[in-house]
C-alpha cells in the first residue's frame, strides 16, 4: 500500500453516469490484485471532504490504472468532471482480492451494475493466466445502458451473459435470475464441473446471490461496498456483521468475503439499508 | 538599518514546545481515533518527525463497538459513531504497545471507561506500562449511555473523576473535553483544580445525519460526533475561551486542522500543541504536512520560536 499524487490521462464517458478514469503514475498500483481498491481524492477542497474508495477496474505495467464509476453523490460528480491532467490522490492498492482463477474451477462472475469492475479485473486476470474458458460473467442492470464495457469483455474471450430488468438487452429480469439457471443447468446435467461464484454489486443482490450459490453448495465470494473515511482499518466506519467475528471490516478483513462469513447476521439487520444503484 | 525579519530567514525556526508535562519536538499530535495504534500509519509518514500521536481510546475489556452504519459525510465533516471499540488493556500493552515503543515519538494512549472504578482501573495499568509518555481522558465521546457524556459534562462530577485518577496516575494527565456544554471554562478549571496536567480541547459535537430519500438516520445510532472543518471556529472559540480564563493548565487545540495556518490560529487562539484529527483520513501524510507549513509560516513571519504563538492573539487596536 502507498500513498501517491497522479494524474487522470483520459476521463471517457460511457453514458447513463457512468465513466471510465483513466490514471497515469500509478506504478504502486501495478501489483494488485482483483478486487483490490484505492482511496481517492481529487483537488476540490473541503466539500466533500473525504476520499472515496473505487475498485480498481484494470491496471498496467507502466503505471496505468482504470477506475469505473457512476455518479451517484457529489465526490463521484467531481470525478466525472475531471479533466485530463487533474491532479487526484491514491492510496492504494487496498483490501483482500477474490480466488485466482484456476483450470479446475469455472468461476460464474456475478456483477450488478456499477459493482463490475473487481469482477472485469478477475476476467481480465483469467484471460490473462489463458483461462477465459474457465470463466463466465453474469452481468446485470437495470436498462441496457447500465451494461457497459460490453466490448472489452466480449475481448477477453469470456462468456458473456446479459440480464436487465426492463429486458432492453439480454434475459428480461435480474442478474440473480441468470445465475439460478446457470446453476439449474449446472446441476441437471449431474456435470463434474466445479463451480464458484463471485459476485459485486447492490447489497440485496449480493444477498441473493449467496442465498443461491448456498442452495446449490457452490462456493461463494462476495465483495462489499461500506461507507468508510481511511481504507486501513483505523476509522472502523466499514464494520460488516460477521459469523466468525462479530465485526469484520471492509476496508481490511475485505472487501471480499466468503458469503457465509458475512450472511446469516447482515442479512438479518440489514432491512434498515436501501442500497441504490442496478441489480 | 536590518529587521528582525531579515535576520530571520534562513533560520530553522525552534518548534519544540511542552503541553502538560510532556516535551514535544513540534506542537503537531495525531488526535484519538483517527490515527489507529500508530502502526497503521508507519508506511505513510514519519512517525519520528510528530510531536506526538494519540493512541484510539482504550478501555479496561475489549468492546466490539456500534452496529453499521457507523460513519457519514457531512457538509465539510463527517459524523462518526463508532462506540468506542478497542482491544482493552491487556491486548494494547501485548500487541500494540511493543511497536509505539519503538515508533520514536511521543506516546499518549487515550483511555475512558464505562464507571468510576473503570476508569481508576484502565488508567492505573496504562500508566505503569513503560512506553506509555502520558495519558489522554477521555470523558467527552457522544457515543456510550453508561459513561461518557455524564463524567465530562458536570464540572463536579469531572472534577471528582480527575483528582481520582491523578491520585493512581504518576505521569502526565490530559483530559478531553466535550464541545457539548454551554461552559467549558467550567470543565476546563475543573480539570485544573483537581490535578490534571493539560486539557484537550475539542471532541465531537453531537450531530445528525438524515437521508431524506429513506427516511432513515444515516447512522445507525440516530446521534454521532461531527468532526473535520465544519467544527473549527467552534473549537477555536473553545481553546480562546479557556485561555483567556487563564486557567493554569495548558491547552491543546484539536477542531479540523487541515494545514498549517490552521494550527497556527489554535495557537495563537492560546493552545499550547494540536492535534490533527479527520485530517488524517482525508491526507492520511496530514500531519507531516502541517508540521512543514507551521515551519514555513514561522519562517515568514520572523517567529525565531513557535512557542511565541501560543495566545498570541490581537484583540483591538
Amino acid at each position: 500500500m502507498r500513498y501517491f499524487d497522479a494524474r487522470v490521462i483520459e476521463n471517457r464517458s460511457l453514458g447513463a453516469g457512468y465513466f471510465v478514469l483513466r490514471l497515469g503514475g500509478c506504478e504502486p498500483l501495478a501489483v494488485s490484485r482483483p478486487g483490490q481498491f484505492v482511496m481517492l481524492r481529487g483537488d476540490w477542497g473541503r466539500d466533500p471532504l473525504l476520499p472515496r474508495p473505487l475498485s480498481l477496474l484494470s491496471v498496467a505495467h507502466d503505471g496505468r490504472a482504470d477506475l469505473l464509476a457512476k455518479v451517484v453523490g457529489k465526490g463521484t460528480a467531481l470525478m466525472e468532471r475531471s479533466p485530463p491532467g487533474a491532479r487526484v490522490s491514491v492510496l492504494g492498492p487496498l483490501g483482500n482480492s477474490f480466488p485466482v482463477p484456476s483450470a479446475d474451477v469455472t468461476d460464474l462472475l456475478v456483477a450488478g451494475g456499477v459493482g463490475l469492475p473487481p469482477l472485469f479485473m478477475q476476467a481480465e486476470a483469467a484471460a490473462r493466466l489463458g483461462l477465459a474458458n474457465s470463466s463466465e460473467m453474469l452481468y446485470g442492470g437495470r436498462t441496457s445502458r447500465d451494461l457497459v464495457l460490453l466490448g472489452e469483455m466480449r475481448g477477453l474471450g469470456i462468456a458473456l451473459r446479459l440480464a436487465t430488468e426492463d429486458g432492453s438487452l439480454g434475459r428480461r429480469g435480474r442478474v440473480t435470475d441468470e445465475l439460478e439457471a446457470r446453476l439449474e443447468r449446472w446441476r441437471a446435467a449431474a456435470s463434474t464441473q466445479i463451480l464458484r461464484v463471485m459476485a459485486c454489486g447492490p447489497r440485496e443482490m449480493l444477498w441473493a446471490v449467496g442465498r443461491i450459490a448456498q442452495g446449490y453448495s457452490v462456493e461463494c465470494y462476495l465483495s462489499l461496498e461500506e461507507q468508510m473515511a481511511c481504507g486501513i482499518g483505523v476509522c472502523l466506519g466499514c464494520a460488516v456483521a460477521a459469523q466468525t467475528s462479530p465485526y469484520l471490516y471492509v476496508c481490511k478483513d475485505g472487501p471480499v468475503f466468503a458469503a457465509a462469513e458475512v450472511m446469516a447476521r447482515a442479512t438479518a439487520a440489514s432491512t434498515s439499508r436501501s442500497e441504490g444503484g442496478a441489480q | 538599518m536590518t529587521s528582525s525579519h531579515d535576520l530571520m530567514e534562513g533560520r530553522a525556526p525552534a518548534l519544540l514546545t511542552t503541553c502538560g508535562g510532556i516535551d514535544l519536538g513540534n506542537p503537531v499530535l495525531t488526535a484519538s481515533g483517527t490515527f489507529g495504534y500508530g502502526q497503521e500509519f508507519d508506511a505513510l509518514l514519519s512517525l519520528r518527525g510528530l510531536g506526538g500521536l494519540v493512541t484510539k481510546g482504550i478501555s479496561p475489556q475489549p468492546r466490539l463497538g456500534n452496529p453499521p452504519p457507523r460513519i457519514c459525510e457531512t457538509a465539510a465533516g463527517m459524523l462518526n459513531s463508532i462506540g468506542l471499540e478497542n482491544v482493552g488493556v491487556e491486548a494494547f500493552a501485548r500487541e500494540k504497545l511493543p511497536f509505539l515503543r519503538s515508533c520514536g515519538t511521543r506516546v499518549l494512549v487515550n483511555f475512558f471507561g464505562t464507571t468510576f472504578d473503570e476508569y481508576l482501573d484502565c488508567g492505573a495499568r496504562l500508566a505503569a506500562l513503560d512506553g506509555v509518555d502520558g495519558l489522554e481522558m477521555n470523558v467527552s465521546c457522544p457515543n456510550i449511555k453508561a459513561g461518557g457524556i455524564e463524567f465530562g459534562r458536570d464540572p463536579l462530577v469531572l472534577g471528582d473523576l480527575v483528582r481520582a485518577c491523578r491520585a493512581v496516575i504518576r505521569k502526565p494527565l490530559w483530559v478531553k473535553l466535550t464541545p457539548n456544554t454551554s461552559d467549558i471554562v467550567a470543565l476546563a478549571r475543573a480539570c485544573a483544580d483537581n490535578g490534571a496536567d493539560a486539557v484537550s480541547i475539542i471532541n465531537t459535537i453531537t450531530g445528525m445525519a438524515i437521508d431524506a430519500r429513506t427516511r432513515r438516520p444515516k447512522i445507525a445510532t440516530v446521534f454521532g460526533g461531527l468532526s473535520g472543518p465544519a467544527i473549527k471556529p467552534v473549537a477555536l472559540r473553545m481553546v480562546y475561551q479557556v485561555h483567556r480564563a487563564k486557567i493554569p493548565i495548558p491547552v491543546c487545540g484539536i477542531g479540523g486542522i487541515q494545514d498549517g495556518t490552521d494550527a497556527v490560529e489554535f495557537l495563537l487562539a492560546g493552545a499550547s500543541c494540536v492535534q490533527v484529527g479527520t485530517q488524517s483520513f482525508v491526507d492520511p501524510a496530514s500531519a507531516e504536512r502541517i508540521i512543514r507549513e507551521i515551519e514555513e509560516y514561522c519562517r515568514a513571519h520572523g517567529v525565531t520560536d513557535v512557542r511565541e504563538l501560543i495566545g498570541g492573539l490581537a484583540i483591538g487596536q
